[in-house]
């Protein structure tokens, strides 16, 4: 990484960490410190992005994407929620997920990665109210631990640039690391901590632990430079797993009743064909997946948000077995999320639309049967997505309180930023689909040699 | 860019503009008057008749058969290429006229009729972007870019079921219809994915795809799975009398006349391919067939009038597909016109039927005796209980997919459930019910 390159990433990973460790000390403006914070991490990923050459930008693009979104996180978080703790927290594990993205090192990952799930096991921050949630991260990480050790073991070295196509660890490693993606992207059967996060913990934050896409990570970053003779082999069963997960979960989806854990099966699900796109030694399915990385993070953020927002106007008690009624009271806030919810399944007019056409093109090639599959978890996931929307927001108007306000000016900013991002991102594709393009190619070619 | 070239590409985008103009200023705080709203609808899809006006003496002028717009490449990935191509022919250009006439209609019909109803605005945004989807599909220039129109079809016939949001069958009818819709859509999606793989294309401005033999029965099938599912064909025409749920001027406009109709407009574009199957030729005359016969049964046993309307617009649809399987395009293209015309007016004077049969009545001077004769007095008593109780329950259609498809998905669902709940000491039952009310209402409430 050239010099110039290196302080920015430095200063976009350790300004939240410093406005973290302000905030442990000094419990004021938590909110005013974590949009500070997030905008300098902003900045810094923005001219990352720009100072990449192209067709090698993924990850300063990624960088970029999950500051804002963490930008956003802090502007939406509803009053009720916006302690320093949470701040910090959410500042945490921006660094965290930053280092993990910036990182060339295996150890670098490894503390990354570690670091990224600590908010996650302490009481104090995000711990879910389940044993699951702390069991799939943990058990991920000991699998990636075990597996960075093989590598170093075999390999003699911790950068990943040094260790490109050797194969190190063997089968055993790779074995090691595909459990590790399995158990952090919820991959079957190791979904179902996914939903108690979700449920138990808190809204917000979780989202953003899920929408680091850490297990995608992993396929790109090491996975597929590390193991090409491998992956080229043993990469089809990963994408089964994949296109089995986004299925199952999108079955399981259909008699779902709370909202939360409805959401997080859906976020799964559409996270679920990243991997199977990623697999598809495509050019089509690996563009495709790239491309919806982004959608299913800003959708899956945007519809997490405004679930928040809900529990937070109307009680935690929210559920898709009757109608609420709630759009007479958020009128914005219901259009804010059949856009983000339509947006995540492929509606025309938004980005998914290409990132699906793209994914079910690549996965249908390389995978014409269980490629199959594909459209028809999609298909279950917008029946499921529609199906929350109607509950919560259409029916008769709850009664019982005079008046809730709908999106406040913060928020409707923040979602409508949201919605430009997938709508404009859908109405002019072809900037977005070119750059992921030529990272999509790097990726295929590596995955391609490796098979020859 | 020509002017019969501008005037396709204002006619297309026009009405999606002015949707995202007025969402986006509604997002903002915006609430526009009726008046205000009225107008614009007016104005918009006169500007977009004068446009299609002109493109049409500009076509009969210079003789030319085709309207083609080539914007480039959507998006691209090596050879695979969305391409942004909009084409006015002699198919695409009566369905364009169709849509722009009746959407403009409908407009100035519903100013009137949804007065003071609290979604006016909702039902005009979503009649701008439904008048757009329609226009792109008909207009595009491949079948990618159908697939575009077509799901925004889909998504605005789906909200303005769901248009009374209070009561809770049209939502439930409108997630039904949603569910069908994607289930069918699948179909349109494999089928432009196999063009690409067999053909390198699913472009048809510049001629269809060249598929022959199986390849082209494949595609074929794959079309009419979307086909029928949009045009509510049999088995998919359960969705049909739920859709009635909705506000009338929306029945009208689209289970009259356009979105019912788009199924057929897919067939006969793709009729250069299925001239090459017979296979999927037949399977278009039988679905049709079938669907003809089941409507004007299910037709009888209609107990209100828009249902009995929904199952004679079915029919004829019915009907246009045995002669979209026979090859006899225009026929079926001037079927479609006449259809559409007439079927949109008898919805739109549902409301009023009974102040329409009280002057027809005072008119004659008396009331018209029915002959008390019916083509199923020829059947036996049995036979005919037997097919009214058939016809009462639509041909069993949802009872059928209730409890072969989606009462199996929802078990499987809840031994999912139970599957989790088991890792995590959680009882099941306490997260409630199935998500999908299975047995939801189908009868409108004058049944």
């Amino acid at each position: 990484m050239a010099h110039p390159a290196w302080i920015l990433s430095s200063v976009a990973i350790s300004v939240p960490w410093c406005a973290a460790a302000l905030l442990a000390v000094y419990r004021r403006a938590p909110r005013v410190i974590g949009f500070g914070a997030s905008l300098v991490s902003v900045a810094a990923s923005a001219l990352l992005l720009r100072a990449a050459p192209s067709g090698q930008s993924l990850y300063e693009a990624l960088m970029l994407l999950f500051s804002c979104l963490t930008l956003g996180a802090t502007l939406v978080l509803p009053r009720r929620d916006c302690s320093s703790a949470t701040i910090g927290g959410i500042l945490f594990l921006l660094g965290a997920t930053l280092l993990a993205y910036a990182s060339g090192n295996l150890l670098v990952l490894l503390a990354a990665w570690i670091l990224s799930i600590v908010p996650f096991l302490l009481k104090r921050w995000f711990r879910a109210r389940t044993w699951r949630p702390q069991a799939g991260l943990l058990l991920s990480t000991i699998a990636l631990a075990l597996a960075i050790g093989l590598i170093a073991a075999s390999g003699h070295a911790f950068s990943i640039d040094r260790l490109k196509g050797r194969s190190p660890g063997g089968m055993a490693a790779f074995g090691l690391l595909v459990v590790a993606v399995m158990f952090r992207k919820g991959i079957c059967p190791a979904h179902a901590w996914v939903a108690d996060a979700a449920e138990g913990g808190p809204a917000i934050p979780t989202a953003l632990l899920l929408n680091g896409h850490l297990g995608a990570l992993l396929v790109a970053k090491l996975i597929v430079p590390l193991f090409p003779h491998t992956a080229g082999s043993a990469f089809p069963v990963l994408s089964w797993l994949a296109i089995a997960t986004a299925l199952y979960v999108a079955i399981r989806a259909l008699a779902e009743n709370s909202p939360r854990r409805l959401l997080a099966f859906l976020a799964l699900s559409q996270s679920a064909c990243i991997l199977a796109g990623l697999e598809s030694r495509t050019a089509e399915g690996v563009t495709g997946a790239l491309v919806h990385w982004y959608v299913v993070t800003v959708s899956t953020m945007g519809l997490f948000g405004i679930l928040r927002l809900l529990e937070v106007r109307f009680g935690e008690n929210l559920t898709a077995s009757r109608y609420l009624g709630l759009a007479e009271h958020a009128p914005r806030l219901a259009v804010s999320f059949v856009v983000f919810g339509l947006a995540l399944v492929g509606l025309p007019g938004t980005l998914s639309f290409c990132s699906q056409d793209l994914l079910i093109h690549g996965t249908l090639m390389s995978h014409p049967i269980t490629g199959l599959l594909l459209p028809i978890a999609t298909a279950m996931n917008a029946v499921s997505v529609f199906r929350l929307f109607t509950r919560l927001f259409l029916g008769k108007r709850r009664t019982g309180f005079t008046l809730m306000a709908d999106a406040l000016p913060r928020e409707r900013w923040i979602l409508a930023a949201g919605m430009l991002f997938v709508v404009l991102g859908g109405l002019f594709p072809s900037t977005i689909v070119a750059q992921r393009s030529a990272e999509a190619d790097t990726v295929e070619h590596t995955v391609s040699a490796g098979e020859k | 860019m020509s002017l019969s070239q501008a005037a396709l590409v204002f006619v297309v985008l026009a009405p999606g503009s002015v949707f995202g103009v007025l969402a986006l200023l509604w997002l903002l705080g915006w609430v526009p008057s009726e008046r205000t709203v009225s107008r614009i609808t007016g104005l918009t899809f006169s500007a977009c008749a004068i446009a299609l006006a002109a493109l049409l003496w500009r076509l009969a002028s210079t003789g030319a058969t085709a309207v083609v717009v080539t914007f480039g490449n959507w998006f691209a990935v090596h050879e695979y290429r969305f391409p942004l191509v909009l084409m006015a022919d002699r198919l695409s250009l009566p369905f364009l006229a169709m849509t722009v006439v009746l959407a403009g209609l409908i407009g100035q019909f519903s100013a009137t009729y949804l007065h003071r109803e609290g979604g006016f605005f909702r039902f005009f945004l979503l009649l701008h972007l439904f008048a757009f989807g329609s226009l792109l599909a008909f207009a595009a220039g491949s079948f990618d870019l159908l697939a575009g129109g077509w799901e925004l079809v889909g998504i605005t016939s789906v909200l303005l079921i769901a248009f009374f949001q209070q009561r809770t069958a049209p939502v439930e009818n409108g997630l039904r219809v949603f569910g069908v819709y994607r289930a069918c859509d699948i179909g349109l999606l494999v089928g432009i994915f196999a063009m690409h793989r067999w053909a390198g294309t699913a472009s048809f401005a510049g001629g269809m795809p060249a598929l022959t033999g199986a390849r082209a029965t494949i595609v074929c099938l794959l079309l009419l799975l979307a086909a029928a599912g949009k045009a509510a064909q049999v088995p998919f025409s359960g969705w049909l009398p739920r859709a009635m749920e909705g506000p009338t001027p929306s029945s009208a406009i689209f289970y009259g006349a356009i979105s019912i109709h788009a199924g057929a407009y897919l067939l006969l574009r793709a009729q250069p391919l299925l001239a090459q199957s017979g296979v999927a030729s037949a399977c278009v005359i039988a679905i049709g067939a079938a669907t003809a016969v089941y409507g004007t049964i299910a037709g009888r046993a209609s107990a209100d009038a828009k249902t009995s309307l929904a199952y004679a617009s079915l029919t004829q649809v019915g009907v246009v597909f045995v002669e979209i399987g026979f090859g006899w395009r225009s026929i079926a293209i001037a079927h479609i016109l006449g259809h559409a015309v007439v079927r949109t007016l008898q919805f739109l004077r549902a409301p009023s039927m009974l102040h329409d049969y009280h002057r027809m009545h005072s008119a004659i001077g008396g009331e018209i005796a029915p002959t008390g004769r019916n083509p199923e007095d020829l059947l036996p008593e049995r036979a005919r209980l037997w097919l009214y109780r058939w016809a009462f329950d639509r041909g069993h259609l949802d009872t059928i997919l209730d409890r072969w498809v989606i009462d199996p998905l929802m078990e499987l669902s809840g031994l999912f459930a139970t599957i989790d709940s088991i890792t995590s000491g959680t009882s099941v039952r306490r997260r409630g019910a199935p998500g999908i009310s299975v047995r939801s209402p189908a009868r409108q409430e004058g049944d």
